[in-house]
């Protein structure tokens, strides 16, 4: 009755194995990572909401009414749309390296809006300010916004083609150099 | 200075197993006893000088450590510097191979008088193989010691959740040294199969320190459970989340196999199981401390990821390896002369018993690599939760209560239905008198009255068989003799269970969230209870401050709270407030304030005015029988330490 | 004999318990009952394993919301579980689709009960394990 023993050891050699090369191979999850959007290719979706009060000035001004579709105003440009939030830690490395970039580009039809992300005004506004934000922030009054593009937890950013389409989502704290990279390709 | 004191323990402790190896493997050829007790001396030292280093260290808030500048601060409370040491990743490890060391030391001085028999030297070598493993860890990829070369006045202080409640001083050093205490088995378990001597009764002997290590497991389970209901806001305890499942994977198959172990003890079966269900057991354990350890599935309770991924992973191979090739190559020699006779036996049940536990611990290991599977095939991602777990988990648990109920009672060898119906007769009408009362109350719930209905039965089953033994026990040798009989421990700790699961189905089933918004000084009314909120209240100190609310449940004030934890990383947390009793929780959350109150740090709702507040009310009935059961199965489990040891027994 | 009459009686009372049990099952398909089903089986956007029913972040309770105007507007809970994933993607539902790989989840429980059933038959034959 050797037979079956040595047939069962090899199967569950053969299936151990494999599981432990699976397991292996899969990688930790860090850094910003490009996310195939079920939204990549569509129509943006709407951003409604308020101006968030800042003290710096940003390199490039947007212009909000409350209740529009601030996007539509945005139309020809490429927007860089980052879901962000005060208690978020990722959010604090990424704010500086954002608003590096909004400063880089603002001479180019590109341009970076925060939209923030489950957080309350005062906390948001100091945190703003701490950071010396030269992009303009909305304030998405019950995460509606964050609905409709499906963010799951900040940070994470949208690029969209000056087509109004999105273009790219990225998860997680991105840096300038990231997103040159992405800004280059959507906007060719 | 703290550096090298603690470096030096932790290569002391490797060193150690490297030469308690070697020197063991030598004896082995020469036929000699070795020096097993100097080398697991030499270890215990190693790990003791390296803890003793790093508490030192996170006492005094010695910023010089990376470590202690991660998971310590200036204003640290003494208890939470102290579980600082595993509130990470590095530090977990230290803690990790202390038990382990312990442990070791424990189980050679206990064989100190077999020190040349080849059993125990194979299992003593495995051992040191273990802590050799987990030191090199600490010596390389995990280094706690690592040099902090900023010169920091402060630190970040721990994570805000694993500063808001005492039960981190419980939670992993109980489910740890359940961990640790199942590598005796396993190292048991390959010597055996190494030297071939597979009829021997060393797991009999050991039986009642492996019932000890389970239900050090079993209480370390619960009180995270408990830890979780209590600190995370959202009034569960379990969220099937990978790394609470890393933790219930050896625990299924740890108790399959003290189960399992009943019968080689008592017919002399399994024993191909019981070797199988020791290595499953700790090849499960490493596996559970790569879902933890690894970052490769995201999970609230996770350490942060790191490059240990690939060195656990291999770990767990090679034990798998070790243990299927040792199963397969002396497989010949495991087969007993007897059998089971039918299924409907005690042993019958047994091997139900083992089968629905291993199939329990696989389904739940496929929900939880599923993702991982899923996106190495597809590349998409999906997410295994609750639901899934949850209606493989209900059946799997009804089979199991049913077992519960009728295996205490059945007959060795072939159980004779009239019997077993004679004994379960009065166990079964009061199941069915306590789901009717049940219904009228309104419970409706069909699993939840199937599991019940069993529940009634197997607690039936175990006080009969309590019954029958204290009065057996009593007439022979008084109380102690009752304690020590045989079922005596088993029983105890499954009325815990019985208690446990009942808690479980009822708070689960019947859990009714309610969110109320209420101004200062309003009352209102829900699930039957009355709710003031009263006002607010500000507590500040230097480890933390706190915007608490004051809320009058049917009378009793309960504070839920919004607290922001200083140090560099800054975090708010939201602390729940619990109104505990054994019928009911009432689990109250802070979840948002009205008007631009912007102090307190909760989540602002501007469309409610100023003084208001958003409450999240959860009453979960029955919810403290699951903390209730929990203690009963510790108990239990420590009551089998007053059995007379295998071998004196009587019966 | 006086043990078969006991255990017939006892199993009349369960036949008749069982009966009442079913006979309360409540209708599952009212509005409100359909809303907490399928909270139950949508992952909060925020969280790392709970529902939208268990967490109040304020992603959470747009996800509600957006459920119960769905339920309102008459749509079939497989619609709404559709138009959910095609914003934020397969991940966001807590119990993966039963077609392709998600089979796997269903079909090793299935084997595991031939596995046991099939086991315990075979003991009637003696087994020598």
């Amino acid at each position: 009755m050797k037979r079956p023993v040595l047939v069962a050891a090899l199967v569950a050699l053969v299936v151990l194995s494999a599981f432990s090369v699976l397991l292996a191979t899969r990688h930790p999850v860090q850094g910003a990572s490009a996310v195939p959007s079920p939204l990549l290719g569509h129509e943006a979706p709407a951003i409604n909401g308020t101006l968030l009060a800042q003290s710096t000035t940003p390199a490039t001004s947007v212009a909000v009414t409350p209740g529009a579709n601030v996007l539509t105003g945005l139309r020809g440009k490429t927007v860089v749309v980052n879901f962000w939030s005060s208690w978020c830690g990722p959010c604090k490395a990424e704010a500086p390296e954002l608003s590096t970039f909004a400063w880089d580009e603002r001479q180019q039809p590109v341009v970076v809006l925060g939209v923030l992300f489950n957080d309350n005004v005062s906390a948001a506004t100091s945190f703003a300010n701490h950071y010396g934000s030269l992009y303009n922030s909305i304030v998405d009054a019950g995460g509606v916004d964050a609905n409709r593009y499906g963010v799951t937890s900040p940070p994470t950013t949208y690029v969209i083609s000056p087509r109004g389409q999105v273009a790219a989502e990225l998860v997680g704290p991105t840096s300038v150099a990231q997103l040159r990279a992405v800004v280059q390709r959507v906007s060719q | 200075m703290a550096v090298w004191i603690g470096r030096l323990g932790v290569y002391l402790c490797f060193l150690s197993a490297v030469a308690g190896v070697i020197d063991l493997g030598v004896a082995r050829r020469r036929r000699t006893a070795g020096h097993a007790r100097l080398f697991s001396w030499l270890i215990l030292l190693g790990i003791v000088v390296a803890v003793i280093d790093m508490q030192v260290a996170l006492v005094t808030h010695n910023f010089s450590l990376a470590y202690v500048a991660e998971n310590n601060a200036t204003f640290t409370p003494l208890l939470y510097c102290i579980t600082g040491m595993w509130s990470a990743l590095e530090g977990s490890l230290l803690l990790w191979v202390l038990l382990l060391s312990g442990l070791v030391v424990g189980v050679v001085h206990y064989y100190r008088r077999q020190g040349d028999d080849a059993v125990v030297q194979w299992a003593e070598l495995v051992l040191f193989v273990v802590v050799g493993f987990f030191t090199l860890i600490m010596a390389g990829p995990a280094d706690p010691f690592l040099h902090n070369p900023a010169h920091v006045l402060q630190g970040a202080g721990p994570n805000a959740l694993l500063q808001d409640n005492p039960l981190v001083a419980t939670h992993p050093p109980l489910l740890y040294l359940g961990f640790v205490g199942f590598s005796v088995p396993f190292a048991f378990a390959v010597a055996m199969l190494i030297t071939g001597r597979v009829q021997e009764t060393w797991p009999l002997e050991q039986r009642r320190w492996t019932v000890l290590a389970w239900g050090a497991l079993s209480l370390g389970i619960v009180l995270g459970a408990w830890w979780s209901y209590q600190v995370l806001g959202w009034g569960g305890f379990w969220g099937w989340d990978p790394v609470e499942n890393a933790a219930l994977l050896p625990w299924l198959t740890a108790t399959a196999y003290i189960h399992s172990v009943i019968v080689q003890d008592r017919r002399g079966l399994f024993r191909v199981w019981n070797l199988s269900l020791a290595i499953a057991t700790f090849a499960l354990t490493v596996l559970g401390t790569f879902f933890t350890r690894s970052g490769v599935l995201q999970s609230v309770h996770s350490f942060s990821s790191s490059t240990l991924g690939p060195l656990l992973i291999g770990f767990f191979a090679l034990v798998v390896l070790v243990g299927v090739g040792l199963l397969a190559w002396r497989g010949d020699r495991l087969r007993s002369v007897v059998g089971v006779e039918t299924p409907f036996s005690r042993e019958g049940m047994f091997v139900a018993n083992n089968i629905l536990f291993v199939g329990f611990a696989i389904v739940v290991l496929l929900g939880t690599v599923f993702p991982l599977l899923y996106q190495a095939i597809n590349g998409g991602q999906v997410t295994v939760g609750t639901p899934y777990f949850a209606a493989v988990a209900a059946p799997l648990s009804v089979a199991l209560l049913v077992l519960m109920a009728i295996a205490p009672l059945a007959s060795w060898r072939r159980a004779s239905a009239a019997v077993l119906w004679e004994r379960l007769r009065f166990s079964a009408w009061s199941g069915l008198v306590v789901i009717v009362a049940l219904m009228v109350s309104g419970v409706h719930h069909l699993t939840a009255l199937a599991a019940i209905f069993f529940a009634t039965v197997a607690a039936g089953s175990a006080l009969r068989t309590l019954r029958g033994v204290v009065r057996a026990a009593r007439r022979r040798g008084g109380w102690e003799a009752a304690i020590g009989a045989p079922s005596t421990a088993g029983m105890v700790v499954h009325l815990g269970i019985v208690i446990l699961a009942v808690g479980i189905v009822i708070s689960t089933s019947y859990a009714q969230r309610h969110e109320v918004t209420l101004a200062t000084h309003q009352t209102t009314v829900v699930d039957g209870q009355s709710i003031r909120f009263a006002g607010f209240a500000h507590t500040s100190d230097a480890l933390r401050s706190q915007t608490l609310l004051k809320v009058y449940v049917d009378g009793h004030l309960l504070t839920p709270a919004v607290t922001t934890y200083n140090g560099r990383s800054g975090q708010t947390v939201g602390t729940p407030a619990i109104d505990s009793n054994l019928l009911r929780d009432v689990y109250l959350t802070f979840d948002a304030v009205g008007g631009g109150d912007t102090t307190s740090g909760a989540q602002v709702q501007n469309n409610l005015p100023a003084g208001s507040v958003v409450l999240g009310v959860t009453t979960e009935p029955l919810l403290a029988w699951l903390w209730l059961g929990g203690v009963i199965v510790g108990v239990g489990s420590a009551l089998t330490m007053v059995r007379r040891r295998h071998g004196e027994e009587t019966a | 004999m006086k043990i078969v009459r006991s255990f017939a009686a006892w199993l009349i009372a369960l036949v008749l318990v069982a009966g009442m049990a079913l006979a309360t099952q409540g209708v599952g398909s009212s509005a409100q009952a359909r809303v907490h089903h399928l909270e139950s089986l949508v992952r909060c956007p925020s969280c790392q394993d709970l529902s939208v029913a268990q967490s109040n972040a304020t992603a959470s309770v747009a996800l509600r919301h957006e459920i119960v105007r769905a339920v309102q507007r008459g749509e079939s809970d497989t619609k709404i579980l559709t138009s959910i994933e095609s914003v934020y993607g397969p991940a966001i539902l807590l119990s993966p689709a039963t077609s392709g790989l998600g089979v796997l989840l269903w079909l090793v429980p299935a084997v595991g009960v031939v596995v046991f059933i099939g086991a315990l038959w075979r003991l009637r034959r003696k087994s020598r394990l």
